[in-house]
């Protein structure tokens, strides 16, 4: 009898076994481009993803819909729509007219966010760990692409895009996940530093040195923009505490609470960089 | 023989849609329950125990990769530990009689089980930092993926019985 009869399944086993090892091992180190065969698998089960989610979130609409609110539902709907433009419209405002002393400026920097925003819906959340990504129901067609920002409807950083960005959905890292990385400052004493995730609810604020002062529980954190990701002035979440870090007598520890909340982030909004985005 | 093995291959595969769609569904319940609950463990112990290692090893594979390309980790990690998941349990179920109700529970946790131990190494290996463990609370996922895992085949028994008395 030959090998292969005898041991069919260990070798088949050393074989699949051989080809994870290969696939792992050419993504080390890590910080490549997702492989052909990873975007693939992205693009054939996303949609399938969006449109059961469709399909449930329909029925569930049509139920609520018919035998509940009825009319009262569409006009909130339309008024949580409104809502939402309103909070980022008035965030941003804020925002710019913080960074902007010319009126002029400032108007122009507001024309353009006008047309940057594209609401989208979250469609799927992270299979290993929900705190570091998450799909959205828009693509390349809707004008999101990679490496843009992400905010909640009260206009809080949620992340950026990432690859894959495929037709109609996209994958967005979390400021929660272990190796994103925003840069702050925080809004009373100025501390700046870059807000890390930890893979949990809880993120840290990193290259804050020992020697420097300030800093408070409850203080807020704002983007910098100097990662040129993440526009400047959106709110990132609050200092939850600060200690000495024994580890590394060079840095403070600071731990962070993001503003963004799993139950916030249905509809979210995507900043699109070239202004294409529809409203 | 042939009939029933495209069956449960396409049976596999919705079920691979199934455990794709829970990510999409429970997201709204909160990351609590998407830490404490693997979908994709449960479909591949499920086929394992019911057709053998070699299809548990391929339907591992295909799980794994999938859960990996929704995943930020390193492509391939859930490959692997959902590949030997698939083998180990397909090849000890062909071995020992895992039928019975509180046997088939404790089979399934201690697959579950070593599928995590597996995970924890090679994440550890790959990624070279300390893992988050969310509170203790991911150690409870070998709990959920077992429970989940009987209770299918509790259903199927109770199915087939009703079934059989009413043939």
């Amino acid at each position: 009898m030959p090998i292969w009869e005898k041991r069919r399944s260990a070798l088949i086993l050393a074989g699949l076994v051989v080809f994870h090892i290969l696939l792992i091992s050419i993504q080390i180190p890590r910080g490549a481009e997702k492989s052909l065969f990873e975007k693939s698998l992205f693009f054939l089960f996303s949609p399938v993803q969006r449109a059961v989610t469709g399909v449930v979130r329909g029925v569930g609409s049509l139920w609520t819909n018919y035998f509940d609110l009825r009319g009262v539902r569409g006009e909130n709907q339309k008024l949580k729509k409104e809502n939402f433009f309103l909070n980022q419209d008035l965030r941003f405002l804020e925002d710019r007219l913080q960074l902007f002393r010319s009126e002029a400026q400032v108007r122009e920097r507001l024309a353009a966010f006008q047309g940057t925003i594209v609401p989208a819906r979250v469609i799927g959340v992270d299979s290993a760990n929900p705190y570091q990504t998450i799909v959205l129901d828009k693509g390349s067609f809707d004008g999101v692409g990679k490496d843009m920002a992400v905010c909640d409807r009260l206009g809080n950083l949620v992340g950026r895009t990432i690859e894959p960005v495929s037709f109609k959905e996209t994958m967005v890292q979390l400021i929660t996940d272990k190796d994103s990385s925003v840069s702050v400052v925080s809004s009373v004493d100025g501390l700046t530093g870059s807000v890390t995730g930890n893979s949990g609810a809880i993120c840290e604020l990193r290259y804050v040195l020992a020697s420097s002062t300030g800093g408070q529980p409850g203080e807020e954190l704002l983007t910098t923009g100097y990662d040129k990701i993440y526009p400047a002035g959106l709110r990132v979440g609050s200092i939850r505490s600060l200690e000495k870090d024994e580890s590394s007598p060079i840095f403070r520890r600071i731990a962070v609470e993001p503003y963004f909340r799993f139950n916030t982030i249905d509809i979210v909004a995507v900043i699109t960089k070239a202004g294409s985005g529809a409203r | 023989m042939r009939e029933t093995a495209m069956k449960d291959v396409l049976r596999a595969f919705v079920a691979t849609l199934i455990a794709v769609l829970v990510y999409s569904l429970a997201g709204a319940a909160g990351p609590a329950l998407l830490i404490v609950l693997n979908a994709f463990s449960v479909v591949v112990l499920y086929f394992s125990v019911r057709r053998g290692e070699i299809f548990g090893a391929f339907l591992g594979t295909a799980c794994g990769l999938v859960q990996d390309a929704f995943s930020l980790g390193v492509f391939g990690v859930s490959g692997l530990t959902k590949t030997l998941l698939g083998f180990w349990a397909g090849f000890v179920s062909r071995r020992i009689d895992v039928a019975p109700l509180f046997r088939n529970g404790l089979f399934m946790l201690a697959m579950s089980v070593l599928e995590m131990v597996l995970w924890v190494l090679v994440t550890a290996v790959v990624r070279r930092e300390s893992l988050n463990f969310h509170g203790g609370l991911i150690l409870l996922q070998p709990l959920v993926t077992a429970v989940l895992g009987s209770s299918l085949f509790a259903v199927e028994r109770r199915l087939r019985a009703r079934g059989s008395r009413g043939a």
